[in-house]
């Protein structure tokens, strides 16, 4: 039964972030203000965080939030919701809000980036040790459709794999004929992987939870191969608590922000900023 | 039997069409939403593209299969259930219900938890060489468990108001078991099976949320229509326009089509 329960709720998440909707942060207390953030689907843990923090460091202040994939939240703005704050997991979707004038162009900024990784079920049924043996003829994978952002990653992955004379053309080959299913959100994989129904999959590093990790093994995919998805943060134009809001994209920005970005194993932006 | 039922005045039948309004509004009106918004060259172009071809005959193929695989195996329980009298008949009855009221993403995750690889009786295949997520048959499977209890119910209930009397007249007259089955329940009963037939074909062509999760996504092997209308929903709104258009007309067309087919019989 317990087992059952698990897994309803491993196969069910992904459809929460749509069905779910706002998470206020914390129980609100009349006399705030409240700003409402929509951030993709995979900063649900570290931003949630994130946002207890700037609560309690801004008494008068209150956040809630609405997650969901970069994509749907974009067209959510774009058809009027009320935003202050939009953070993407991907510089398409925030490309296009910035072309349609959704956000304040002047407010953009990446805050985070994120990694592809290898995943398996913590058994291992394909014996799965290296990058090589997710080319064993017969193994199942699972990765996300392209148009899913981590999907479009994996496949550009995959390329530079195969540019490799390591791999090479016949890698490329051997792995997108051992894929099963391509997936609508990156934790429709990892659901399929925790299960133990798929042999192996591709997800972000951030994606693998200590939670997640009881069921998964996992497997690093070197630098030269990996592809860094960049995630970008700005205030929503038509927002009518401009200085709250922007207090709050300083705050994910900030030393704090980036500090508990990182404890959930988001990279920090490179050196040089933008 | 219609000409019992008082014939409502004038007033009162205006009255009934204005309280009936709503809910025909509510129906009638999203599907001309859908199709105002797509023009009939797109959809023909779409139509032509391999991926479209590829979800269609899918989605055909896999529905006409689990409305077989329903007709064979739901005709004798739909009996057993319309005229047997047996100790636990009740609970039976509800038992077949609850496809029809659980969410499909449980169906899909109590199907995996069956057949999946890890599951009670998946797992004793996998060891026999057979898995049956992400195959086709997975998504027979999903389609038959969700639609199956539509048609084993009307035919139940077709079957239970064959009266007992004619059949008893015609085994006076000496007719077979078989010969009483054929030539007066299925007649008798026919239209019931006919509309749990349309209606489990159509509940098997729309499946959506247990297949994803039972059969995953992969196009030409698991991706039906409705699965390539979601997943082009998150690529082109446009797209996914067009597929919902052409999905819905196949599948009014097909209700239609069987409805004309039954009016002739």
């Amino acid at each position: 039964m317990k087992h059952l329960a698990t897994a309803v709720l491993i196969v069910l998440a992904p459809f929460c972030f749509t069905g779910c909707g706002r998470q206020p942060a914390t129980v609100a207390n009349p006399p705030r203000t409240m700003i409402s953030v929509f951030a993709a689907a995979s900063l649900t843990e570290s931003f949630t965080e994130i946002g207890k923090r700037f609560e309690s460091a801004n008494p008068d202040a209150g956040v809630e939030f609405n997650f969901a994939g970069s994509q749907q939240l974009r067209a959510q703005i774009e058809s009027g919701a009320e935003a202050d704050i939009f953070a993407s997991a991907g510089e398409k979707e925030m490309n296009a809000a910035k072309a349609e004038s959704l956000v304040k162009a002047d407010t953009v900024h990446d805050f985070a980036r994120n990694r592809l990784i290898v995943i398996y079920p913590k058994d291992n049924p394909a014996h799965i040790a290296g990058l090589k043996d997710l080319a064993t003829p017969g193994i199942k994978i699972v990765i996300a459709d392209v148009s899913v952002p981590v999907g479009k990653y994996t496949r550009q992955m995959l390329d530079q794999l195969a540019a490799d004379p390591a791999f090479g053309p016949e890698f490329k080959k051997h792995f997108l004929a051992n894929i099963v299913s391509m997936e609508d959100n990156v934790k429709s994989v990892l659901g399929k992987i925790r299960l133990g129904e798929a042999d192996a999959g591709v997800v972000y590093v951030t994606d693998v939870t200590p939670e997640a990790a009881k069921d998964v093994g996992s497997l690093d995919v070197p630098d030269r191969f990996n592809q860094i998805a960049h995630y970008p943060i700005a205030v929503v134009a038509r927002t009518t608590r401009g200085d709250l809001a922007e207090k709050f994209e300083e705050f994910v920005l900030s030393e704090n922000g980036r500090e508990i970005l990182s404890e959930y194993k988001f990279l920090p932006v490179s050196a040089a900023g933008r | 039997m219609a000409d019992e039922t008082p014939i409502p005045r004038r007033r009162s039948w205006r009255l009934l069409i204005l309280a009936a309004l709503p809910l025909t509004a509510l129906i009638v009106i999203p599907p001309i939403a859908l199709l105002i918004r797509t023009s009939p060259g797109t959809v023909l172009r779409y139509l032509g593209t391999s991926a479209v071809i590829q979800a269609i005959t899918l989605s055909l193929w896999t529905s006409a299969v689990s409305l077989l695989i329903t007709v064979i195996f739901g005709t004798p329980l739909a009996y057993i259930l319309g005229r047997g009298h047996f100790f636990g008949k009740g609970v039976l009855e509800v038992l077949i219900d609850w496809p029809i009221v659980l969410p499909p993403a449980v169906a899909g995750i109590a199907l995996l938890m069956t057949l999946g690889r890890r599951g009670l009786i998946g797992a004793w295949l996998a060891r026999a060489g057979i898995e049956i997520p992400f195959t086709p048959i997975a998504v027979i499977i999903a389609q038959t468990f969700v639609s199956c209890p539509y048609y084993i119910k009307a035919a139940s209930v077709g079957f239970s108001s064959v009266s007992q009397g004619i059949l008893d007249a015609a085994a006076l007259d000496g007719a077979s078991p078989i010969q009483r089955f054929r030539n007066v329940t299925l007649p008798l009963a026919s239209r019931s099976l006919m509309v749990g037939g349309a209606l489990t074909w159509s509940r098997a062509l729309g499946e959506f949320g247990a297949t994803i999760i039972f059969a995953g996504n992969y196009p030409g092997r698991t991706e039906t229509m409705p699965l390539a209308v979601y997943i082009g929903f998150e690529i082109d709104i446009h797209q996914a326009l067009t597929l919902a258009a052409i999905l819905l007309i196949i599948s009014f067309g097909l209700l239609l089509g069987i409805r004309a087919a039954y009016s002739k019989v």
